[in-house]
């Protein structure tokens, strides 16, 4: 469809309520998911939590090819489906949510630049992590990756994957980083987001926003996910106000059906919060 | 046609066995007759050389076998007859130009006086073709390269390739053949490809890469083939619109799989045969030698014809299949069937029939379809014995149902499923063979039996295909 067109028929689709049955698409939690999709996933549902729409989970070995951009996590709601949690976020204003209406154009501005830095920096980081470290990436990233698929499908769409990621990483420059400056990448991220955050319960204050959403998604994914080894879980346990801001919307998000956590118990994942 | 020479023959009837001048009473028109004419009909004869001339990479070996009968032959009458046949087998290994033969007496020290050599001459293929197409189309343009080599190795092995380079998608298909010496029918081929196909019925767009072989052989009087296949498939969703059911199929899938397919055919002709029957019957098992999915499907097509009065053909088909998922995974989109279109159950949209979501064709498990077909000259015959002879008039009744079927249930249920809501149409239109491969037809149709969600097409139709109902 054209641009034009689309705009159109998410135009029509924005006066509809939230239906019933809102789905979210994300790659299997056991075997499957790998640290940055896993991030991005509890971000989006930690949003749609704040917003008070409910939505189910699905988890589906192919839910990254579902996806209309390729990226996971995308939900499905009346008969749209929109990914990743920019497009979702402009998707929900349209019907009519928002958590940073009340933000003034000055907050609104510095709100988009700190999602950009986590973007920009802690994603990017994880990607490579996971993909460009090989240790990490043939220990984890490729058995994870490529567990739903039978041989030799397996190793083509694993190593399919490393190389587009390698080649991205190039693109942008990390490809020259080591692991260390990476690690400092993130401590860098993570000093501006504890300054940032300085000793208030959310970035502005009382109310959570999109960006509260996005940092839960990642460092509480970060927090609770077994690697290689510890070092990168070391780095944001070292500010301890984003330690108790993960705990914090854990516990105001999360714990409200009878303790079940949401990260679920998988091998990739360690639980609740050291 | 190849020339059978026979030289210092004279032409039958002969007179007698004396030798001697005969150029006084025979008006022979011969330009020249030999001093000494041999006569040999109904005289046995001995075929003491068969040669082969022009051979450059062939190797002989494959060759002795074809042109072995002609040994056996008797009289002069059985060696023409049998060289012919010799001439047909050489043609049909696909490695020569032309083939011609040549029978005279036998020369030489050990020449017997009823003796014959035959000679073949045979003028090989070139060792490569290669064509080069351009071809536009539906907002698409693409190059296509092919390249052929038969008899590579020299026992009628034959590899081509084909690649075709588009502005939307990219696909190549590389097949080597090579029958077995003496018995041509009897072959094996692999084949490597990848292939990309666009369905706007399901809103799906599919991408196969794939290896296969199959090994080919006859028995008694049918044709089998056996088969094995690895894809690699790859489904998308078309447009950001297809249904959800649609779109939970998309994604990678790996599908390895022995088939097995027997194959009577005694038509005259693949397109408009007058006479003769076809029936082939396929089975596929997949899973069981790696592999996603996992299922046995079976499908079988029946053609009936016969030629009535006034040059007119009745042909009646009959298709049918089941798809049998094996395992707790449910049938894939791209193994599922399709019916309906110009090329099955007329008067409906190309394979706009059953089970659907959203405006989405989601093919179905079982399916059958009929067809009762009166094939005519056209009226009043014009451009007999050329151009109108390609065109034939038909009248037509189509049916068919396609379904999913309930596994746990007995066979009596699968009937009454697939014999409830049948959908059937009848029309007539006119038909144009092209070559012996594919066929044009214009019809106009009226859909009968139209299930809610079908999607039909009724009034005029046009069609074009290798394989119609």
């Amino acid at each position: 469809m054209s641009l034009a067109a689309e705009a159109f028929v998410s135009q029509i689709a924005a006066a509809e309520p939230w239906p019933e049955k809102a789905t979210l698409y994300q790659p299997l939690k056991e075997d499957q998911i790998l640290l940055s999709d896993s991030a991005s996933s509890l971000a989006v549902q930690t949003f749609l939590r704040m917003c008070g729409l409910p939505v189910q989970v699905s988890c589906c070995a192919n839910a990254e090819y579902m996806s209309p951009s390729g990226k996971v996590p995308f939900i499905h709601v009346g008969n749209q489906v929109v990914s990743e949690l920019g497009p979702i976020v402009q998707f929900i204003k349209a019907k009519g949510h928002s958590l940073s209406d009340w933000l003034d154009d000055v907050q609104k501005a510095e709100m988009k630049a700190y999602m950009e830095l986590v973007n920009n920096m802690l994603l990017t980081a994880e990607l490579y992590i996971q993909w460009c470290d090989d240790y990490t990436a043939t220990e984890i990233s490729r058995p994870r990756y490529s567990s739903p698929y039978s041989w030799p499908l397996n190793h083509i769409l694993a190593y399919q994957k490393q190389w587009e990621v390698r080649r991205k990483m190039n693109a942008i420059g990390w490809s020259g980083k080591s692991l260390e400056q990476v690690y400092e990448d993130v401590s860098q991220c993570c000093q501006a987001l504890s300054q940032r955050l300085g000793t208030q319960p959310y970035f502005f204050n009382k109310q959570p926003t999109e960006l509260d959403a996005l940092v839960f998604g990642h460092l509480f994914t970060i927090l609770t996910t077994q690697l290689t080894n510890d070092e990168l879980a070391e780095k944001v346990k070292s500010y301890t106000n984003l330690l108790s801001f993960c705990h914090r919307v854990e516990q105001t998000y999360f714990k409200e059906h009878d303790g079940e956590s949401q990260s679920g118990s998988s091998r990739h994942s360690k639980g609740s919060l050291p | 046609m190849g020339t059978v020479h026979a030289r210092s023959l004279d032409p039958l009837p002969m007179q007698g066995p004396e030798l001697g001048v005969q150029a006084d009473d025979m008006d022979l028109g011969e330009p020249e007759h030999e001093e000494k004419q041999e006569v040999l009909e109904n005289k046995d004869v001995v075929v003491q050389h068969v040669h082969i001339d022009g051979l450059g990479r062939t190797k002989e070996d494959i060759l002795t076998y074809e042109i072995a009968d002609v040994f056996r032959a008797k009289n002069l009458i059985d060696v023409m007859k049998k060289s012919h046949e010799a001439r047909q087998r050489l043609l049909r290994l696909g490695i020569f130009r032309h083939v011609e033969v040549v029978i005279d007496t036998a020369e030489g020290a050990d020449a017997l006086p009823n003796g014959l050599d035959v000679k073949f001459e045979v003028k090989e293929l070139r060792r490569m073709t290669g064509s080069y197409n351009t071809m536009v189309g539906n907002n698409e343009g693409s190059m296509v390269l092919g390249l052929k080599l038969p008899n590579v190795f020299g026992r009628a092995e034959k590899l081509t390739f084909q690649f075709s380079y588009g502005t939307k998608e990219t696909s190549y298909g590389l097949s080597f053949f090579k029958p077995q010496p003496g018995h041509f029918e009897r072959n094996f081929s692999i084949n490597l490809y990848k292939v990309t196909g666009q369905f706007p019925w399901s809103s799906l767009r599919e991408t196969d890469r794939g290896v296969s072989t199959e090994f080919s052989f006859p028995i008694w009087r049918t044709n089998h083939t056996l088969k094995w296949e690895g894809v690699w498939r790859e489904l998308g969703c078309l447009a950001r619109t297809a249904s959800i059911a649609v779109r939970e199929e998309s994604g990678h899938s790996l599908k390895s799989s022995l088939s097995h397919t027997m194959v009577i055919d005694t038509r005259n002709s693949t397109i408009l045969p007058r006479k003769g029957a076809l029936l082939k019957i396929n089975q596929e098992l997949a899973g069981y030698t790696g592999g996603d999915v996992s299922f046995l499907k079976e499908d079988f097509e029946i053609q009936l014809n016969k030629t009535l009065f006034w040059d007119s053909v009745l042909s009646t088909s009959l298709w049918g299949g089941m798809l049998l998922p094996l395992g707790h995974k449910p049938s894939c989109i791209a193994d599922r069937f399709y019916l309906g279109g110009p090329t099955s159950v007329r008067g409906f949209s190309m394979y706009s029939i059953g089970p659907q979501s959203e405006g989405d064709y989601l093919g179905g498990e079982a399916y059958w379809a009929g067809g009762l077909h009166l094939y005519t000259p056209l009226p009043f015959r014009p451009g007999r014995g050329g151009f109108g002879d390609l065109f034939r008039t038909h009248f037509f009744l189509n049916a068919g149902n396609l379904c999913n079927l309930n596994y746990g249930e007995g066979p009596r249920a699968h009937l009454s499923k697939l014999a409830e809501c049948i959908r059937w149409s009848y029309g007539a239109g006119i038909v144009l063979r092209l070559g012996n491969i594919a066929r044009l037809e214009l019809n106009y149709c009226i859909p009968m039996g139209v299930q809610s969600g079908d999607r039909i097409c009724d009034g005029v139709q046009f069609g074009a295909g290798i394989r119609f109902l």
